[in-house]
């Protein structure tokens, strides 16, 4: 039993744990590979998901991020004023940015022909939702900042 | 074997001293119990399209293919909000846990580069099974959310792409939640279930770690910007912000306002026929003639032709009104006063006096939509209905004029409209 932990590195439980889950999943894969049209497209799309958020979302909005904290903060932290300032843009930016991810199929107008087909609605409102959302989300934020401006400034 | 600490390799390269298995704890608390519902009533709806009756095999033909047929008994016709219920569930919950996904996602990034990437045939394995745990979360939320927009650029087959995705993502994470419960326990163990939700930015330290286990704390953190509070109430508000955007419009009525940018927030007007439509006429290519002065309803039994009524006489039948839901597997429902006539009437009317199972036949060229078979008590329930005139008006032509079956509880897509055949067994 020892030399099995050493060898694999955690106890047998771990290992049919693992296979039992493994096989589930390889069921489902080739059930699913077997049902749909182009199958190729499938894999990719499953694939080209986690490419898309680990090495393309993920990096993109931490990039940005770390832009914003360089340009707001000093070097070796920043006051209290400061770090606010940087947490009201933030804030509103991923929102708005989370809502344009989900919602982008009819923000962003790739559904629109088919939706408006489908739906029989005539008037494309999204994108125009989106840009006033994104600004009342902006403008709250500053409101509450300036709220906040003068116990922020006393703070430092 | 080590990678040389390069990049993301490297130790000092997460920097954040919110990360830790605190947070991930935190996170994975909460969202859990949205997937489990999501999966449920995704399971749910799956049995709702009762794919083991009649022609309703949903992919790969008749009885091959369709899943776990586990259920074994038919989906019910009561109470009529059933399905409303459990599919807006499933929408709401699925696009509410978008943000805890990808927060939790970036909590446990360092983890993506863990150095040596390979510590033990055990390591490779779990690893292994966390690709299809993450490759499978965000394949079945993506395709869920693209297809509730109705932008199908995916190629494949949307059901069983979705429906199996699912099935890779929850076997892979029953297994993760096993192997990872002694870090959470550990976790809650060090820095308390919710005592880091009180520290201000002065006391935010970052997570240390827990020895026993290789974890996403950062080595070499930088100070603080943002409380666990602040970060923890922010992705709670955008869950929260989301959920109540598809609630509007699941819920309808004054809610219906908040889902400004749900697809199936908005009604075309005030209209008795102006509640969201499908599929509009024009989307499905039936020709004019067809829904015109000939159009006749053909009453049938499997060997024969039994009946053909005009509109006109169907109008004379004993009509029944009943107020119903009608709920789209893309989750959102709308409730109306629809008036028709029973479909146990009509079976009668073919000679069938107890009906098993019923064929709908519409008049739509080809898709999926254009055939479904209800169980005996779909048909049977004094409130399933031929509709031919709603909210006191009659069927415009999107809502599936001459006639469409309406009944308790049917996922919408099956309550086939531009009906121009029924098949009583």
């Amino acid at each position: 039993m020892q030399g099995f932990r050493e060898r694999y590195g955690a106890g047998p439980l771990h290992l049919l744990a693992l296979l039992a889950s493994l096989a589930v999943v390889a069921y489902a894969l080739s059930r699913s590979l077997e049902l749909t049209s182009n199958p190729e497209r499938l894999l990719v799309w499953m694939g080209g998901s986690i490419v898309a958020h680990d090495f393309v979302l993920l990096p993109l909005y931490a990039t940005l991020g770390v832009i914003a904290a360089v340009a707001l903060l000093p070097s070796g932290g920043g006051s209290r004023l400061r770090i606010a300032a940087l947490n009201h843009l933030r804030f509103p930016a991923l929102a708005s940015g989370l809502l344009l991810l989900v919602w982008y199929p009819l923000i962003g107008g790739p559904a629109e022909r088919t939706f408006m087909r489908n739906s029989g609605l005539t008037k494309d409102v999204y994108l125009d939702r989106w840009i006033i959302l994104s600004a009342a989300l902006f403008a709250l934020s500053a409101a509450v900042f300036a709220l906040r401006y003068r116990g922020l400034r006393r703070g430092t | 074997m080590r990678l040389p600490d390069v990049g993301p390799f490297g130790e000092g390269f997460w920097r954040s001293p919110l990360r830790g298995p605190w947070l991930a704890s935190v996170l994975s608390t909460v969202l859990l119990p949205l997937i489990a519902v999501c999966a449920l009533t995704g399971f749910a709806s799956h049995w709702a399209y009762d794919t083991d009756v009649g022609a309703n095999a949903v992919w790969g033909g008749a009885a091959a293919g369709n899943g776990f047929d586990l259920y074994g008994f038919d989906w019910p016709a009561s109470p009529p909000w059933l399905y409303a219920a459990t599919q807006g569930l499933h929408v709401v919950t699925g696009v509410a846990a978008i943000p805890l996904l990808l927060a939790k996602l970036w909590t446990v990034i360092p983890k993506l580069f863990e150095n040596p990437p390979l510590r033990s045939p055990a390591h490779a394995l779990e690893r292994l099974s966390l690709v299809f745990l993450v490759g499978g979360a965000l394949f079945t939320f993506a395709s869920g959310v693209i297809n509730i927009q109705l932008w199908y650029p995916f190629g494949f087959s949307f059901v069983p792409a979705h429906y199996y995705g699912a099935i890779v993502m929850l076997a892979a994470l029953l297994v993760h939640v096993g192997l990872k419960l002694p870090v959470m326990v550990a976790a809650f163990r060090q820095r308390g279930l919710t005592a880091p939700l009180r520290e201000d930015l002065d006391h935010t330290e970052p997570e240390p770690g827990l020895p026993e286990f290789h974890t996403s704390a950062p080595h070499g953190a930088v100070a603080p910007t943002l409380t666990r509070r602040a970060l923890l109430g922010g992705v709670g508000a955008a869950s929260a912000g989301l959920a109540l955007m598809t609630t509007g419009q699941v819920v309808g009525g004054p809610l219906a306002d908040l889902a400004v940018l749900a697809p199936r927030g908005r009604g075309r007007g005030d209209g008795p026929n102006d509640f969201p439509v499908n599929k509009t006429f024009a989307a499905v290519n039936i020709p004019a003639d067809k829904v015109g002065p000939d159009w006749r309803l053909l009453l049938h039994t499997p060997d024969e032709r039994r009946a053909e009524l005009t509109r006109d006489e169907l109008l004379a039948m004993e009509l029944v009104t009943a107020e119903l839901p009608i709920a789209c597997v893309e989750g959102w429902s709308t409730t109306q006063a629809w008036t028709g006539v029973r479909l146990s009437a009509l079976a009668r009317l073919a000679g069938v006096d107890e009906p098993r199972e019923l064929d709908v036949r519409s008049m739509q060229p080809g898709g999926s939509l254009d055939r479904s078979t209800l169980n005996r008590g779909q048909v049977t329930h004094p409130d399933a209905l031929l509709a031919l005139r709603v909210n006191g008006a009659d069927l415009s032509l999107d809502h599936g004029y001459p006639a469409r079956i309406i009944v308790p509880a049917l996922p919408g897509v099956k309550c086939t409209k531009w009906v121009g055949k029924l098949v009583f067994s």
